[in-house]
């Protein structure tokens, strides 16, 4: 059985995730005091102690190699970091897709060891290049929240329409190192209807925001980008120096969100100085 | 059947007249005889007759093959390898970069073979597992650029398409009354990949390429013809399932390697001819200037064709085929006083079309200047002929022609021109100079559309020369065709003793082809050691691996091979002899095809004679010839030593019945080679 790590046995509680209460059943509560309070009654969120794999119902994986992680030693910075988001610059980005190659080889690994043992696919990465011939977008969930005062809410936007509340945000200290965890998104893959039933959280995505959510080809189940829990993968990969950043969050993700053809047609007017009608 | 991994393990066959799609699942060993791209192609050319001397390459009954090999898909720089029976009846194993082989595989295919003819335009939609032959009427007459795009987001908006689900219900009431759900999701997204023909395939020009994104091409031996005679626009793959991999980590473990080391490599990082790479010595000796009149300017401040003038005056990004980070395509926005120029999108231009459609078709000099003077002009004159060259790669690549042999051709004109055989009667009134770009552009149309006099050119150099030649009788016309087994010329001159030998030209199994390798061998007569290169190159096309990153991958080349199909005892030897498969089969399909009765005469002696007459006129080599100036020591010894060396007939350059009992492929190719013995 894979053993959960907690990275941090006790969260600072200052850095608290911000998270929407009104919704929640339970009233003025954090989030993270709901996931921990009610978790004995919420079955299948991720909280801790729950090990990951249980959650997809899939028997442990062996423990996955994360190249190159080294824990940090005693009051050195942890690699993990929270608040941070990924920034792409289209002119040094190649569309080379070593990005989606290695989210998906992390990601399919983690979900469907035994199916992805001889397979190297795309299909698990949740960030997702694509070509527009002469310039290249880096696709990948931004993380826009809704704004209070116009929208009524500050969920994201994919959450705030799941009818399942499978669209979950983990906390500090809690999830699987080097997947999810430190206020990141995640698919709670139990209560996840799947594309063929539900994929509501795609068509918001893509109605009004950009095309950030993606599934995975066996279970048909939604994935969104985690930033593996604040160390991603696809930075690691990118070849190219500053294409693909990890930063400090600075804006709403809104603002960087963008569907992919309207991405397109920016690009080439910011590289081409032209106008494309028909992309 | 054991699993396969590697390979796919099956091949579309999709014919066009009956407009029904089959499985082809070759056996493993197969598979292990040919791997994949061009040597299975070639197999399949064998296995079907196509080299039947009656069948017409542009004909219904000609077999059009997209392959892929073992480790195109999860491995970097992926290719594909189009074969079939080229326009110009021989054999044509075209390769290309960019997506689209990686996709192909992850659809779960080892290639597609295209026989029939559909009786409208069509493309084919590749799914995974579902291929469908659907209308492309919409498409047909576009350039390639604007045909992938639509063709792109239309397969895959089907492939998402559903009901909407969000209603106004489901978001807050603020926001509903906001933004309202409006099911503007579909079409946005871009995940699959395109190969597709512009005019010129269409109107099935003999050197016709076929192209993906935008400006990936290939471009040789006009499989764009074949494409459009069978009336197919595109086709357009989808891919989810993957590569399948017999030993993923140390596969995985082997190509991170070669992206850690290549990225170190700045050679690597700035290839593309144009980058670090296009050293100026170059150009001191092989570069091809005014249909080759010239190898090399007087005046070394040319600066045009330089990779730091070119980059610094348009570069605007790099990028990358699939998984590699040697990013050789530099797409450029040109930009030139001249309003038929300025705002065109184009690539680079790499090394071919910088002397093809460059230097060649006399775009560097001043107006009335030639490449023995002083260049009289300033920085912005070097960038205007810049945007002259890359405009004309911009046609070749949007309308699909081979740049090589189209630059080939134009020059061709020009200096007829030049030398007063013909005039601007005879081109339509187009008074085609050279240097003139709007000449070329209103010439290049006529090519594409095959009006007028572009009916004859659409033909290729040689027949270009051929019909001038019987118009004006005057033979010594096809003395200026730039052709060696009748396809033109790359910018690699064979004259400067330090470039390429002019016998990697004649023997090399593509016709007239700049990457078959065997350069150091040939130089020093050591054809055993020639043909070893040889050999190994042509299985790069098989793998279907990256020319031009083997410095990086070529020494664990076979790691990767047996990481990917889990054969442990895969050997470098039985790589090499999949290119000397290619070899031999390449070979008699070339001699059978043409029904060649003396290939030597016939065929090889195809060679411009200019190699042999011309000496450089100037430049570090002034003086230098192709074999000292004496044609007949390459024909009449060096070439027959190479081929007793392949174990060929060296009269004929046929393969004994004892080489291809060796190679195991008598049972397919035994009786034609008994025939031309």
């Amino acid at each position: 059985m894979a053993e959960v790590k907690r990275r941090d046995e006790t969260p600072n509680p200052t850095k608290e995730p911000k998270k929407e209460t009104k919704d929640t059943p339970s009233g003025g509560v954090s989030r993270r005091e709901f996931l921990i309070g009610s978790g004995a009654g919420v079955a299948g969120l991720v909280i801790g102690g729950v090990v990951g794999n249980q959650l997809i119902g899939k028997p442990a994986a062996p423990a996955v190699v994360v190249p190159d992680v080294v824990a940090p030693a005693e009051g050195a910075e942890s690699p993990y970091k929270s608040g941070y988001t990924l920034m792409f610059d289209p002119v040094q980005c190649t569309g080379c897709m070593l990005c989606a190659a290695a989210c998906s080889e992390k990601y399919g690994a983690f979900l469907h060891p035994e199916e992805t043992a001889h397979v190297l696919s795309l299909e698990f990465a949740r960030i997702r290049p694509m070509r527009f011939q002469y310039v290249d977008v880096v696709n990948v969930c931004s993380y826009c929240t809704l704004l209070e005062f116009s929208e009524g809410s500050t969920k994201f936007p994919c959450e705030a329409v799941c009818p399942e509340e499978a669209i979950i945000t983990v906390p500090e200290g809690e999830g699987v190192e080097g997947y999810y965890g430190m206020g990141y998104k995640w698919v709670d893959r139990d209560k996840c209807l799947g594309v063929d039933k539900c994929w509501r959280c795609a068509e918001i995505c893509e109605d009004q925001f950009a095309s950030g959510m993606s599934y995975d080809p066996i279970d048909r189940k939604a994935q969104v980008c985690s930033r593996c829990g604040g160390d991603p993968e696809c930075v690691r990969a990118c070849p190219e120096p500053g294409a693909l950043t990890w930063v400090p969050a600075g804006r709403n993700g809104r603002e960087y969100a963008y569907h992919p053809s309207d991405m397109a047609e920016l690009l080439y007017r910011k590289m081409y100085s032209t106008v494309r009608e028909e992309l | 059947m054991a699993e396969l991994y590697g390979v796919a393990g099956k091949i579309a066959r999709v014919d066009l007249t009956a407009g029904t799609v089959s499985v082809i699942e070759p056996d493993e060993k197969v598979y292990r005889k040919f791997l994949g791209g061009s040597a299975l192609g070639a197999y399949y050319l064998f296995k079907e007759g196509i080299y039947d001397p009656n069948l017409d390459p542009l004909g219904p009954d000609n077999l059009l093959q997209f392959m892929v090999g073992p480790v195109t898909g999860g491995s970097p720089n992926a290719r594909i390898t189009l074969v079939t029976k080229s326009a110009y009846n021989f054999f044509c194993a075209s390769t290309c970069g960019g997506h689209f082989g990686a996709e192909l595989k992850f659809a779960g295919w080892d290639g597609i073979q295209v026989v029939g003819k559909a009786s409208k335009p069509v493309y084919l939609a590749v799914v995974d597992d579902k291929i469908e032959i659907r209308d492309a009427s919409h498409v047909w007459g576009m350039g390639v650029e604007e045909a992938e795009l639509i063709l792109k987001s239309e397969v895959l908006a089907e492939t998402e398409y559903r009901e909407g689900m969000i209603r106004d219900a489901d978001l807050t009431p603020e926001w509903a009354a906001l933004r309202p759900p409006k099911r503007q999701g579909l079409n946005n997204k871009r995940l699959a990949h395109v190969m597709a023909i512009g005019p010129g395939g269409e109107n099935q020009v003999w050197y016709s390429c076929v192209v993906t994104e935008g400006a990936r091409a290939a471009g040789r031996y006009g499989a764009g013809a074949v494409m459009g005679s069978k009336n197919l626009k595109a086709v357009v793959v989808r891919g989810t399932k993957g590569h399948k991999l017999a030993d993923k980590k140390t596969f995985l473990a082997l190509i991170n390697g070669l992206q850690k080391t290549e990225l170190k490599n700045i050679q690597r990082r700035l290839y593309g001819t144009t980058g670090a790479g296009g050293a100026h010595s170059y150009v001191e000796d092989g570069y091809p200037i005014r249909n080759w009149q010239w190898c090399s300017w007087s005046d070394p401040n040319m600066r045009s064709i330089a990779g730091p003038f070119i980059d610094s005056a348009s570069f605007v990004r790099h990028q990358s085929c699939y998984g590699c980070n040697m990013p050789c395509l530099k797409p450029v926005e040109i930009t030139s006083k001249d309003p038929m120029l300025n705002g065109v999108l184009s690539d680079m231009p790499d090394w071919e079309a910088m002397g093809m459609v460059g230097g060649n078709l006399g775009y560097m000099e001043m107006e009335g200047a030639d490449p023995a003077q002083p260049f009289k002009g300033t920085i912005k004159d070097q960038a205007e002929n810049l945007a002259k060259l890359q405009y004309t790669t911009f046609l070749h690549d949007n309308y699909s022609l081979d740049f090589i042999e189209g630059g080939n051709n134009l020059a061709l004109l020009m200096e007829l021109i030049q030398r007063g055989f013909i005039d601007k009667t005879d081109l339509d009134g187009i008074d085609l100079k050279w240097g003139d770009v709007h000449a070329v552009d209103a010439l290049f149309k006529k090519i594409v559309y095959r009006e007028g006099i572009g009916d004859k050119l659409a033909q290729g150099t040689y027949e270009t020369a051929r019909y001038f030649a019987e118009l004006k009788g005057k033979p010594e016309i096809l003395d200026y065709s730039q052709t060696a087994h009748f396809y033109g010329q790359p910018a690699h001159g064979t004259r400067s003793p330090v470039k390429k030998n002019a016998l990697e030209y004649v023997t090399v199994n593509r016709p007239c082809s700049h990457v078959g390798g065997g350069g150091a061998g040939f130089a020093k007569d050591d054809y055993a050691a020639a043909i070893t290169d040889q050999n190994e190159v042509a299985a790069t096309n098989s793998l279907v691996f990256c020319y031009f990153s083997q410095g990086e991958w070529g020494s664990f080349k076979i790691d990767l091979i047996k990481a990917a199909t889990g054969w442990n005892d895969f050997t470098i030897e039985e790589l090499r002899e999949i290119g000397a498969r290619e070899y031999a089969l390449s070979r008699l399909f070339d001699v059978h095809v043409r029904q060649l009765k003396d290939p030597k005469a016939e065929w090889d002696r195809q060679t411009p004679p200019r190699w042999f007459n011309d000496p450089l006129p100037n430049g570090p080599f002034k003086g230098s010839q192709s074999y000292d100036g004496k044609p007949d020591v390459l024909y009449n010894e060096a070439l027959p030593a190479y081929w007793k060396e392949r174990g060929w007939t060296e009269d004929k350059g046929i393969p004994t019945q004892e080489t291809l009992k060796k190679l195991g492929i008598e049972d397919i190719a035994g009786d034609i080679a008994a025939k031309h013995m």
